[in-house]
């Protein structure tokens, strides 16, 4: 989680957008972390750099939840 | 990163790509003796992965993750590798037809997805050319469904453009036109001449010309270029 933090932070980062403190399940990528398609590109190459897994390649994913059950599932 | 180093113009954008002190990594079916020649004299600059790219759907595995890592940073790509399948439209033989799809368009397409991907990772902002042709724009008997790959890659070139511009990452077209390689070696004299006289120089494209035009677009020279069709091809009319 720490890692998916720091991660996700980095991309708010260089978008100019203020860093967040933590992260919980229910958070959407979208609507609460404010990322958008191309941002979101960039997520899944950064995870996939780390964890060795494409998290968005089956399907949408919406919540950090969701992404933790990918990382998960496959770890 | 380079597909189809191993001759005809492939080989001519590699050496102008190592000469000005980039490096390439050069993505074909063999390792000609060209190719391994420009290797021994540029060593540290020349990565050879030897690739069908047929094989689509072993690009992610077998380029990307078994061969660089995800980590190596990419600055361009240029999709170069083609094959013509030339016949008049009535003979279209449909496996031959999805073949040239695959190592025309397909390919090309992939590659380009995970390179931005790679650009992404590491911040470049880098740039795509695809090798497109004439043919697109001037009709030729025989050169329809070669004609049709063409124009898929400047489709899809011009919308990747508008798509990740906000990011820095360029995509063009290089249109090329007939120079002698291999592949426009099954044209006769006649053919070739016919060829050459729909030109306002009456002559072959030079491939080195191409290739020096191609070593700009990826240079920061470029940076305001993208979503460009660039006309190489002896002013054709
Ligand atoms: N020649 C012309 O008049 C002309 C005009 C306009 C545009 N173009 C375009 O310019 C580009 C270069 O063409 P060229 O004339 O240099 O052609 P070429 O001499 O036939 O070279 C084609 C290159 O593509 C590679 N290639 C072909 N099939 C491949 C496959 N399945 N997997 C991996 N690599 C493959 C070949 O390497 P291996 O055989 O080692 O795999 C070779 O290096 C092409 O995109 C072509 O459409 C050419």
């Amino acid at each position: 989680m720490d890692k998916l933090l720091d991660i996700i932070n980095e991309i708010l980062e260089t978008k100019g957008e203020e860093k967040i403190a933590s992260l919980t399940d229910e958070m959407s990528l979208r609507d609460h972390i404010g990322l958008d398609s191309l941002d979101l590109a960039e997520l899944t190459a950064v995870i996939e750099a780390e964890f060795g897994i494409d998290v968005f390649e089956s399907g949408i994913v919406n919540t950090i939840g969701e992404v933790v059950t990918k990382l998960e599932l496959t770890q | 990163m380079l597909t189809g180093a191993s001759k005809g113009l492939g080989i001519e954008i590699a050496k102008s790509i190592v000469e000005n002190g980039w490096n390439v990594i050069a993505i074909n079916r063999s390792e000609s003796e060209e190719l391994k020649g420009l290797q021994n004299k540029y060593k540290e600059q020349v990565r050879i992965i030897q690739f069908n790219l047929e094989n689509t759907s072993l690009i992610k595995e077998t380029i990307f993750k078994k061969e660089l890592g995800f980590k190596f940073p990419i600055h361009g790509l240029i999709n170069n590798a083609a094959f013509a399948y030339d016949d008049i439209v009535t003979n279209i033989n449909l496996e031959h037809l999805q073949k040239m799809y695959h190592v025309n368009v397909f390919s090309p397409f992939v590659l380009t997805k995970y390179v931005i991907r790679n650009m992404l990772m590491h911040k470049i902002k880098g740039s795509i050319i695809h090798l497109s042709s004439v043919s697109v724009h001037t009709g030729y008997k025989g050169l329809s469904m070669y004609a049709s790959t063409k124009g898929a890659l400047e489709a899809f070139s011009k919308n990747t453009g508008r798509e990740w511009g906000q990011r820095g990452i360029r995509s063009n077209c290089l249109v090329a036109g007939f120079m002698e390689t291999g592949m426009s070696s099954t044209l006769d004299e006649s053919q070739k001449n016919r060829i050459y006289n729909r030109t306002s120089m009456k002559e072959p494209t030079s491939k080195k010309s191409v290739a020096d035009t191609i070593k700009f677009l990826l240079s920061d020279g470029a940076c305001s270029i993208t979503g460009q069709n660039i006309f190489v091809d002896s002013g054709t009319i």
